[in-house]
């Protein structure tokens, strides 16, 4: 009796009410939307019918200005994704290492604070500071540095300035978390072995920071790509990312159907690129692995 | 030696440079905003002079004052609400047995909330809501404030339990084996050892969901209903009119809060004992 009450009473009974949360408000829904997005949009006036399933929303939705909004919001994330990464990488090793360890919380908390702040209310700043006649246009001009109003409010490149700027604590923290748990004695073992800083960087810092570098790269990447809050602001008219197209069909276009066949092709893109980039990462872990071993047996 | 210890130091300055100029891009725009706020014109972006006509008018805007409340009471009822599951969930997840199916499934679910994007979870919340609330007749997911409160705790949920897991598995477990060896029940056991000994996780992981659930606009304008709307989305909305000072005074406002009561859990956190920089991770949830 009083092992059948452990075994009830166990971890696994513990963790019943978040599985069930999750099951009843994530599985469920989700799969719903895999489940619309198989049928169609009868009338003006329905959302949504499943009577008859097809694969045609998924040929629908393949027209050229949803491709080439995704291939839009792509370049962006990615290219979000890899400044983020190269603002952040010496940064937080500027931060882990460099800095003596008693200053490190408070610079640390004050990275953060950013990351506590609305995140839309500093995009607004961004649009005050992009402005055409903003403070930045009017200095820069007066200064002689350029010739008209500055512009670059509502282009592209003022997206990518947003979402650079409103991802990068996400690739901080887990860099610096990677940088400071691990490697001080290593680094030091490496100097007194005659290795330089820079080939201690290369091969002692950076392998050791592989998996900080791999979860920030998710968590930039990932919500980025849905992200088109940023880019309305930012963006206006050119700031249509793929997030906003299936927005629409949800809230102008009551097309449920057809969003949700949209939303599933999002997840399926986002997921390959995450495996192509992993896979990459693995191949050049793998030649990297193997050179390495070369030269030790060589010598 | 002298030449290697110059060129140390030139590298060590361009870090610090490099650290100082980071931080600029950080602190840039929220300092824009704290300054506007304090612009007196009409528009936001055009600086008309010093004043403080912008907080007496965002006090006085109801719109304003009533999306700010909504999203209070939000961003305190999912923080709880994700606080009390992702505890009971990490809690479980850190003394599971390698290899047991719940806790796989469990922490595979939670990855996948953690990595679907925003606009997936707001577009499958939507239709799930009005299956509940009005097919189903369940009353209260007609309530744009359960609404908000059980979409947005969906995807805390995975960061409090992480947290909190990550906290439990560094430590020892045989404290909660020498509590029960020496007659406390388990009920007694989980209360007065473990629930402490999980304290700096939980504070962290509430006031993690609570800033993201403040945080939250896509998720939000979709679940939203008439009467509920709250402040990101309220602001998403006037970013497609005009923009006034007001959204900064308030938002300034809610900066200053959200600093203070940071300071707060710090403070707390400090006095049990922890390092600064452990303080800022828990906080941070790493």
């Amino acid at each position: 009796m009083r092992r059948f009450a452990a075994k009830i009473l166990g971890p696994g009974a513990l963790a019943f009410p978040t599985w069930a949360y999750a099951v009843f408000f994530f599985v469920v829904p989700v799969a719903l939307v895999l489940f619309y997005s198989f049928g169609y949009k009868p009338d003006e006036f329905t959302t949504v019918a499943t009577d008859r399933l097809s694969l045609e929303r998924y040929a629908e939705s393949m027209t050229g200005s949803f491709l080439a909004t995704f291939a839009a919001t792509l370049r962006i994330s990615v290219l979000g994704t890899i400044l983020c990464l190269l603002i952040s990488v010496p940064f937080a090793y500027w931060l882990a290492v460099k800095v003596p360890a008693n200053r490190r919380g408070v610079l640390l908390a004050i990275v953060m604070v950013p990351f506590w702040t609305n995140f839309l209310v500093r995009t607004l700043g961004w649009q005050i500071i992009l402005s055409p006649d903003g403070f930045l246009s009017d200095g820069l001009q007066q200064l002689g540095l350029l010739s008209g109003p500055l512009n670059i409010l509502y282009t592209r490149a003022a997206v990518q300035i947003g979402v650079v700027y409103n991802y990068l604590p996400l690739m901080i923290l887990p860099l610096f978390v990677a940088m400071d748990s691990a490697g001080q004695a290593l680094r030091e073992a490496s100097y007194d072995l005659g290795a330089g800083r820079l080939s201690t960087f290369f091969r002692i810092t950076m392998p050791l920071a592989m998996p900080g570098v791999a979860s920030g790269c998710l968590l930039v990447f990932i919500p980025l790509t849905g992200d088109y809050v940023t880019a309305t602001v930012l963006g206006g008219a050119n700031g249509s990312m793929i997030g906003q197209i299936i927005a629409n069909q949800f809230n102008t276009a009551q097309n449920w159907a057809l969003g949700a066949a949209m939303a599933v092709v999002l997840i399926l893109v986002t997921l390959a690129v995450v495996a192509v980039a992993a896979a990459v990462l693995w191949l050049g872990r793998l030649i990297t692995a193997r050179l390495t071993r070369v030269q030790l047996e060589g010598i | 030696m002298a030449y290697g210890k110059k060129r140390a130091n030139t590298t060590n300055a361009l870090f610090t440079l490099w650290g100082v100029l980071v931080f600029a891009f950080l602190f840039t725009p929220i300092a824009v905003i704290v300054v506007y706020s304090f612009n007196s014109g009409r528009v936001l972006a055009a600086w008309k002079g010093f004043g403080f006509n912008a907080y007496v008018n965002a006090i006085n805007n109801d719109i304003i004052v009533s999306s700010v409340i909504t999203s209070l009471q939000a961003a305190v009822g999912s923080a709880l609400l994700a606080t009390v599951l992702g505890t009971l969930g990490g809690i479980a997840l850190a003394r599971a047995r390698r290899g047991a199916w719940w806790a796989a499934g469990l922490t595979g679910i939670l990855a996948l909330t953690l990595v679907t994007p925003e606009i997936v979870d707001g577009i499958a919340f939507l239709p799930w809501f009005v299956t509940l609330g009005v097919d189903a007749g369940i009353g209260p997911f007609n309530n744009g404030l359960v609404r908000l409160i059980v979409s947005h705790a969906m995807f805390s949920v995975a960061v409090v339990t992480f947290i909190i897991r990550a906290r439990m598995a560094g430590i020892d477990r045989s404290l909660e084996e020498a509590a029960a060896d020496l007659g406390a029940s388990p009920w007694h056991a989980f209360k007065d050892i473990t629930l402490p000994l999980a304290a700096p996780g939980v504070l962290a992981g509430g006031l993690m969901s609570f800033t993201l659930s403040l945080d939250n606009t896509i998720l939000s304008s979709f679940v939203q209903q008439p009467g509920y709307t709250p402040w990101p989305v309220y602001i998403f909305s006037s970013v497609r009119v005009a923009l006034r000072p007001e959204v900064a005074a308030m938002s300034t406002v809610m900066l200053v809060l959200t600093l203070v009561a940071l300071g707060v859990v710090g403070l707390v956190l400090r006095k049990s004992g922890e390092s600064s920089t452990a303080i800022i991770k828990t906080m941070a949830g790493s």
